[in-house]
Order: structure tokens, then sequence, then C-alpha cells
């Protein structure tokens, strides 16, 4: 069956000077997979999530979802789609049951076949006990998981998450990773984006780098990492100087790249580790500073992006 | 369908689940009715406190077998008609009187000077000649409706003894005419017509000052609404454009939280979303009115008028509020400039359409000018069915209020379509 094709979307906002969110951005997404969308805050993630929600009209461009396009049939691509948006989008005076009830009528569901549905989402969610209270009353990781339960209730062929977990607890974020895997495990096809590169490494089948709008890097991890080469990241924690060693590093040989140091946390990107390191610790002994800790590490997919863009994901 | 009235029913409980809303939407008209009923009285029309008058007669009469002007004007204060209006108490002396208007026990003193009866009979005998007597209205000058009544009937009796003193004159220069030149032979010829004008003057009157209701042609009632009612229907139609605003401004909470677009993403069309929001608007503002005159019949003694037709405009009413809570905030960006949007343009919209003067009648250029909003029309229909009217008496309010609605309806639709394609 197919998946979702996306072909030469693009979406400027207020334009002609307006930023350009989503510019020509060409991909797919197979069937059963779980691919994310990976890219810093104003990539232009959640620009193309509602695109493919039928939510943004695209300027130029189309995608199919299921084999329906979103421009010329939204209606059939809405009934394929679950949407958990990336802030909690559910009404706080209605409790967890009245809240999943009304979103699964807004679905089309009725009947013995809705309270059927909310049961075993509220099942599936853990929330059980307390779906007769008021949404108000939950805490962040309860409304999150309301937030992403409202999207499952029509049983959908396509999952999209934007960014489910920013803001809440590591209990809670664990529990809808492993939700999200349980998703695929159903045959779901999950389309999920973050700005967390440990997620997408850990969930996705493959992923797409965005920024800027423009997608600059697709493929799995593997394929991704491979991009920066046979590289090392050395991570380095300095008692001082962290500052100016870091200037002085970028100039030494094998080294491609040096991360701006943050609370005396810097890390390297090097062709050679073994060779490199006796001159950092020579360099930092030079500057009356001292490594408290280093790692070498396998580069990963910040790596990727500080390597495609020349900055890191969080900038 | 079913989609739109599970949004419309989620919004209406959302409505009804707020106690500040809700005290907005009931408890605050029939409070202001309730207060200005009591103010005004809760009888069959507006009643004013009897004035406190205090009068002072210091004029002895012109002579014997002559009226005295003062007695005159005393006695049409105290007239028994007049109780419902004015208190009147008699004191002796002027100082006494200003001393009780001076400490609030009067709001008015009436001091008729002594030589009042000599000035008016002086000057109505041919060749005599007398100085004009000043009768003193001394009064609170922090009142007006008060004083202004007794100003009035104080001139209406002067008028009256005006009235003889030209009765005495023209008798007394008809004597002279027919060779009577004898002073005291004149002062009763004068004396006796300024008697007959006055005793004239007390008869039925030939023309009769006959009061009608206002406003509705071909009505024939005596129907007077009390004031409790009168108020309540401004109000009650000036906070329904308040209940109808909030489930209005929910389009725009809904959009700031997240819900409104997330309703976008399922398959409920766009317009079965609007919809179901227009039906909650109309369904709280339809609610409102009937609790408002359900109790305004049973707590204030409302009689509203035919049921047919309190209902078209009770109906029309709600459709009224509710468009113009979608069109005002249909306006706005975000739900705090709904908010101060929509105020703006109701307390406005009240003041041209007479909300808060009852359903007094009102006209001049006012009466023109509230037919540019709806609820002015409404304002006219409920009056009109207060005062007794029929369909005939509300067909073309309500028309031309309906029409306002329809294009209130079309703007709001236009621009939420527009914001939210």
């Amino acid at each position: 069956m197919e998946g979702i094709v996306v072909q030469g979307l693009r979406k400027q906002f207020d334009p002609p000077r307006g930023p350009v969110a989503a510019d020509d951005l060409s991909f797919d997404i197979r069937e059963g997979e779980i691919f994310s969308l990976l890219g810093p805050n104003g990539a232009g993630k959640t620009t193309t999530i509602s695109m493919l929600s039928c939510l943004l009209r695209p300027d130029v461009g189309d995608a199919r979802v299921g084999g329906f396009s979103v421009t010329r049939e939204p209606g059939k691509v809405k009934e394929l789609i679950g949407v958990v948006p990336q802030d909690v989008a559910l009404y706080e005076d209605l409790t967890g049951r009245e809240n999943l009830l009304f979103w699964g009528r807004m679905y089309g569901l009725k009947g013995p076949r809705l309270t059927q549905r909310v049961d075993e989402v509220l099942e599936l969610i853990g929330l059980v006990d307390r779906q007769k209270d008021r949404l108000g009353k939950y805490s962040g990781g309860m409304k999150r998981r309301v937030n992403i339960g409202a999207a499952l209730l029509h049983n959908p062929r396509f999952l999209y998450l934007d960014e489910p977990t920013v803001g809440i607890d590591p209990q809670s974020r664990r529990s809808i990773l492993d939700g999200v895997k349980d998703f695929k495990a159903a045959g779901v096809t999950v389309l999920y984006t973050t700005h967390y590169m440990e997620e997408a490494q850990e969930l996705s089948d493959r992923i797409g780098i965005l920024d800027k709008g423009k997608m600059i890097a697709l493929g799995t991890k593997d394929e991704l990492v491979h991009l920066v080469g046979e590289h090392t990241r050395i991570e380095v924690t300095l008692d001082r100087e962290a500052q100016s060693l870091a200037a002085q590093w970028r100039d030494l040989p094998r080294v491609l790249d040096v991360s701006e140091p943050e609370d005396g946390r810097l890390w390297l990107l090097a062709e050679d580790a073994n060779t490199l390191m006796p001159r950092l610790f020579e360099g930092a002994r030079a500057a009356g500073a001292r490594i408290t800790e280093i790692n070498l590490a396998e580069p990963n997919l910040e790596t990727v992006f500080l390597h495609l863009t020349g900055r890191a994901l969080r900038d | 369908m079913m989609r739109a009235l599970t949004i419309a029913w989620k919004d209406f409980r959302h409505v009804y689940r707020d106690l500040a809303g809700l005290a907005m939407m009931f408890v605050a008209p029939l409070l202001m009715a309730a207060a200005l009923g009591a103010a005004f009285g809760s009888g069959d029309n507006f009643s004013v406190t009897a004035v406190k008058t205090v009068v002072v007669d210091q004029d002895a009469g012109a002579g014997a077998g002559t009226p005295a002007a003062g007695a005159t004007l005393t006695a049409a204060l105290t007239d028994p008609g007049m109780t419902d209006l004015l208190a009147v108490t008699r004191l002796e002396s002027s100082e006494t009187a200003r001393a009780a208007v001076d400490e609030g026990d009067a709001a008015v003193a009436v001091i008729i000077p002594p030589g009042l009866s000599a000035a008016v009979m002086g000057s109505a005998s041919p060749g005599t000649g007398s100085a004009a007597a000043e009768v003193e209205i001394y009064k609170d000058p922090a009142l007006n409706v008060g004083p202004s009544i007794v100003a009035a009937v104080v001139e209406s009796a002067t008028q009256s003894l005006n009235g003889a003193r030209a009765a005495a004159t023209a008798a007394a220069r008809l004597a002279m005419s027919s060779s009577v030149t004898e002073p005291a032979v004149l002062d009763e010829v004068a004396s006796e017509a300024a008697g007959v004008f006055a005793r004239a003057a007390r008869a039925e009157a030939p023309v009769i000052l006959q009061e009608r209701n206002p406003l509705i042609e071909g009505v024939d009632t005596e129907k007077r609404p009390n004031v409790a009612s009168q108020v309540l229907v401004g109000m009650m139609l000036f906070f329904m454009l308040f209940g109808a605003a909030t489930p209005a401004r929910s389009i725009l909470d809904e959009h700031r939280n997240g819900t409104l677009p997330r309703l976008f993403t399922t398959p409920t069309r766009r317009s079965v979303i609007l919809g179901g929001k227009y039906i909650s608007v109309f369904l709280v503002v339809l609610i409102q009115a009937v609790v408002l005159l359900v109790a305004g019949r049973f707590l204030l003694g409302a009689d509203w008028g035919e049921p047919g037709p309190v209902a078209v405009l009770t109906l029309v009413s709600a459709l009224v509020a509710a468009s113009l809570g979608l069109v005002t905030v249909s306006f706005a960006k975000t739900p705090g400039q709904a908010g101060a949007v929509s105020s703006a343009v109701f307390v406005f919209l009240g003041l041209i359409s007479g909300n808060f003067a009852g359903t007094a009648s009102i006209g001049g250029a006012f009466a023109v000018v509230r037919r540019f909003s709806p609820v002015g029309w409404l304002m006219e229909g409920w009056s009109n069915v207060l005062f007794g009217g029929s369909w005939g008496n509300i067909a073309l309010q309500s028309g031309a209020a309906l029409a306002f609605t329809l294009v209130c309806f079309g703007i709001a639709t236009f621009l939420f379509r527009r914001r939210y394609a």
C-alpha cells in the first residue's frame, strides 16, 4: 500500500518577503515505518506536518497520503490520519473521558463503537482510573497521554506526532517513546518530528534532516552518519579557558570542527583522535587549564547536522 | 449535523460552567430591573415620591368680599389631585419655611407675599396702580424635578389669577363705558367679575386633556406595563449581547489553545465546525432570554403581552444577539481584543438603541437613530407588545432586525472562513 509521497512542497508565510517555511520538499514515507523529521526550532517541521494534515495549503506542490492528495482530497486524507499537535490541544473543563468522546465523534465514531474505542484508548494510555477527572486536574504527562490518545480513537493508518515530548518529565517521555514503537508494531505509519537527536536515533527507521525549510539529508541513521565520514567526536570538559582553547584548537591540523564551549564543555570532530589527543592536553596545560573529562564517540546525528550546516541542532 | 450539535453542546456546557459568566447573563439584568423597578415604584407606571413642600401664605386679601389670591395659590398646591406629587405643609413665617429647605426637611418653600391680592386687584381697577408682587419659590439647589413640579403648579395658579385680573379689568372698563364712575361700584364690579372667572375656572373644563399610550396605532388598550418589565427588556437585550459574545469568543479561544486547528485536522468539515459554534451561541442567548422572561414574570410581575408575538420576538432577539456577538468577535484577532471590541460596540448600541431608557416612548432624532441598530428595532418591537401590541405591531420591527441579523451573520461567516480557510 502507498505510504506518504511528498512532491515539491513549498510554503511561504507573508509573501513575498516572509520566511519560506518549506522549500521544495520532496520525500516519501513508507507504509509501516517510523519516519522522523529532525531539525532545530524554525526548521519547518510543524509547517510540513501541517501541510500533510491538510491544515495548511501548500503554495506549490502536493502530497499523497495513502493514495489521496492533501490539496484535492483533504476529506479522504483526514480520515486516514491522526494528528498529535505539539502543544496539548484538549478541553480543560471536560473530563479525560469526555475529551475522548468528543474527539471520537469528530472522527465520525458513534454509538457502541465510540464507547468501545474510548475504553480501549483509556486502557492504552493508562488513565482508566482518572477518566472522570477534569483535564485541568491532570499532570502535564497525563495531558500529553490524552493528547496522543485523542488521535488514536479512529485507528488511523498514519499517525503524525509533532514534538510530543517537549517539556515533559523523563518517565512520561519514555512512556511516549515506547508507545510510538508499539504503534509501529501495530502497523501504523508514524511521522515524528523532533529536535532531540536521541529520539530520532532511537525511534526512526529513516530520518529527514530539515534546516530553514530545506531537506538537507535523508536516510537511515547509519546512512546519515556515513555522510560525516570516518571521523571521531572528542568531547572535552575544561576547568577554565574553554573559549580561548576552542579558538586555538580550530586551527590544529586534522580538526574538522569545534563546537562553541558551554559550561566548560565542547567537542571536536577530528580525523585522527589518537594523534590529536596529546596536543589537546599540551594546549590546555600551556593555557593554564586542566582537562577534567574526555570522551571519544562515534559521530551522531548532531555531528551530521553540524557537518552539514555548520551549526548545532539546538542553535 | 450530529457533529455540529456535539460542538454546540460542548461550548454550551462550557458557558454554563462559568459562574461569573452566569451571573453576568442572568443576575445582572434582573438585579438592575428590580432595582430600578423599586426606585420608580412597582405600580402601573413611573411614579415619583411626593415633593415635600412648605407654603407660607401671608396674603390677607384685597378687601371684604374679594377672593384672596394667596388662598387661590395655596388651594392649587393642596388640591386633592396633587397629593401624589406634592406633600404640602403650611407654615407661619417665611424664615421658618426657608430654614426647612436649608435643613433638608422640605424640598421647596412657596412664600406668598402679604400684598399679592392687592397687587392683583389693584392693577385690575382702572386708574389705580400697584407694584408687582413676588411669589418666592425657595428650593433645594440639588433638586430639579420636585421644584419644577411646584413651580409649574404655582405658575398655573398665577395664570389663573392673571385671567381673573383680566376679567375684572374688562368688567370695570365695560362699566365705565356705561357711565359708571363711582370707584366703590367699579371695585365691586371688578371683584364680582374676578370671582365669576375663578368659579368658572374651578368648574369642569370644557377642554379635556386626554393622555394616551404611545406608539401603537390601532391598539385600543389601556395596558401600562410596570417599570421593572420596561427596564428588564432593555437590560435583557443588552446583556444578551454579552451572553452571545462569550461563546462566540470561544472560536478565538480555541484557536489560541490549539483545539480549533486540531478540529480542522479531523474529517469534520470547517462549515460544520463553524455551524456548531453558531448553534451554541444561539442556544446560549435563547435560554438566557427565556430564563429572564420567566424570571421577570414571576419575580417582577412583568406582563409581557401576547404569547405568540413574545415568542417570535424572543427568537429574533436571540438571533440578533448571536449575530452581533459573532460579528464583533470576527473582527478581532485575540480573545482579549474581542472582549474590548465587543464591549465598546455593545455599549454604543445600547446607548443609541435606548436599552438604558427602558421602553419609554422615544421621539425626535433619537427615534430615527435607534433604527440604525437592530437592537433599536427590537426595543421598539418589545415596547409594542409590552403596551398591548400584537402581530401587526412587531412585523416591521422583527423583519428589520432579521435583515440586520442576516448581514451580521454574513460578515462574520465571510471573515471566519477567510481567516480559517
